[in-house]
């Protein structure tokens, strides 16, 4: 056992063990630890966000003097903190519809280039390909899942008879998907479970 | 004016956008990044506003004196700590992730990621519990996922091929035993006659289909994430591109008008 003389491993073990220590019930230590992550997180996203995007992008030209390429945006930023002021604050409301527009014109793009072409296209599959029947009964799940999965989402008609049986199937195959992304997301749990617990026993306690 | 220019500004911005995407060329290529760059500007000035919330919700609380308030006496020490040694830091060093800056060296290091780790590691053994409780098979639809869940997880790990026959076996008995109380509860012939095929063809596909995954399990693994698990998933994502164009639309339209409240 070689115990860590670093101060700062100490204090990656105690935030850690803190954290933990709401497996066995809710406690001061986790509280704390828990208080400690909102607020740095809460910081850390700010600095993030200066460093990356606003400082380069408006503070670096005002900097070096080349105010007018971001009067528009600095205008519409300072009109977003005039909602601390409640006499002026309907202003901010430019800003909000800036924000929110283009926002909605981005979705738009994004909805249409990284889901609904791109997903119609890879639907759009042979049903009977010559010598290979495999791929062929592969094709089949793929159209046939996608088109039920949608039946199954489809409200504007009751969902009996034929279209109910569809909508059944859609049903199996979502459960599927579900059942996969749940079993993902469990793996990715368990290794930064693994991840800490290494971080104690070798970093910390030096065991292993 | 205080709702017709707002909302005149919304249908300008979202309409330049989607145009853009139909007409890349000059001038609305150019037009289109300049637009992104003031929008990551602006929207980022939108997290001001979340901060002010937190920490005026904090402050609320510490001057109540309410329930546990020097814990939001700690969320607004620690945001102040972290803010003045990463921008002391970020100042000195030229950014906050420099190599040689103590904010990324031992804040981020030593104090974010554990934190940030650990609080993510924890919810294993919430999604564990909350698992006992979803797959309890009581239905069809809850076995399939207890199954699917139970081979990828196998199929991801080197132990997985080892325990993969009892595991298919239970798995197989349990479905059986679903199976066999929904033909009990179930009136109507068509269905329970469905329900009886689909048990003989279980039972007949059981034996050749625990000797084809044994040693393909891997395989079998990347089946269902290519095929069954990407078809939903196409089904969902498809739905919600339409969803997402028509909420936009709304929005662009003004006939969805809620940001402005």
């Amino acid at each position: 056992m070689h115990l860590s003389t670093s101060i700062w491993v100490w204090v990656a073990a105690f935030f850690t063990l803190a954290i933990f220590s709401f497996l066995y019930k809710d406690n001061p230590f986790y509280k704390f630890a828990e208080s400690v992550f909102v607020g740095s997180s809460a910081a850390f996203a700010f600095l993030n966000l200066w460093f990356f995007d606003v400082k380069p992008k408006l503070w670096d030209p005002i900097a070096s003097g080349n105010i007018l390429a971001v009067i528009v945006p600095l205008i519409l930023s300072i009109l977003m903190l005039t909602r601390f002021i409640p006499q002026i604050k309907w202003l901010s409301r430019w800003a909000i519809a800036f924000a929110v527009g283009m926002g909605a014109g981005l979705g738009i793009v994004g909805m249409l280039n990284g889901y609904l072409v791109p997903q119609l296209k890879g639907t759009f599959l042979p049903l009977w390909v010559s010598g290979d029947l495999a791929t062929t009964v592969n094709n089949w799940f793929l159209v046939f899942g996608t088109v039920f999965t949608i039946t199954y989402f489809y409200f504007s008609k009751p969902i009996k008879g034929k279209f109910g049986a569809a909508a059944k199937v859609g049903i199996v195959f979502i459960m599927v998907a579900f059942g996969a992304s749940f079993g993902y997301t469990i793996m990715a749990r368990v290794s930064l479970l693994i991840g800490r617990i290494y971080f104690l026993l070798h970093s910390w306690l030096g065991l292993i | 004016m205080k709702r017709e220019i707002p909302l005149l500004i919304s249908f300008i911005a979202g309409t330049l956008i989607v145009i853009s995407l139909f007409v890349p060329h000059p001038p609305f290529n150019k037009m289109e990044e300049t637009l992104n760059s003031w929008y990551i500007i602006v929207s980022g000035f939108t997290f001001i506003l979340g901060i002010d919330s937190l920490l005026l919700y904090n402050w609320d609380k510490i001057r109540r004196k309410s329930k546990d308030w020097p814990f939001a006496l700690t969320v607004i020490l620690s945001f102040v700590v972290t803010l003045v040694w990463g921008i002391v830091s970020g100042v000195r060093t030229g950014h906050i992730f420099s190599t040689n800056s103590t904010f990324r060296n031992y804040f981020y290091l030593y104090i974010y990621v554990p934190l940030q780790a650990t609080m993510f590691a924890i919810l294993s053994f919430f999604i564990a519990s909350a698992a006992y409780r979803a797959f309890r098979a009581r239905s069809l639809n809850a076995t399939l996922l207890l199954i699917t869940a139970s081979i990828i997880m196998l199929g991801r790990v080197p132990l997985g091929n080892a325990v993969l026959i009892p595991v298919l076996w239970i798995a197989v008995l349990l479905i059986a035993w679903v199976v066999l109380l929904e033909i009990k509860a179930t009136t109507s012939a068509s269905t329970r006659v469905g329900y009886i095929l689909m048990l003989i063809l279980m039972v007949v596909i059981a034996v050749p289909l625990t000797k084809f995954l044994y040693g393909n399990l891997s395989a079998a693994t990347d089946w269902i994430m290519d095929i069954p698990q990407m078809a939903a998933k196409r089904g969902i994502m498809l739905g919600l591109a339409l969803g997402g164009i028509a909420v936009s639309l709304r929005i662009i339209l003004g006939i969805e008008r809620s940001y402005m409240s």
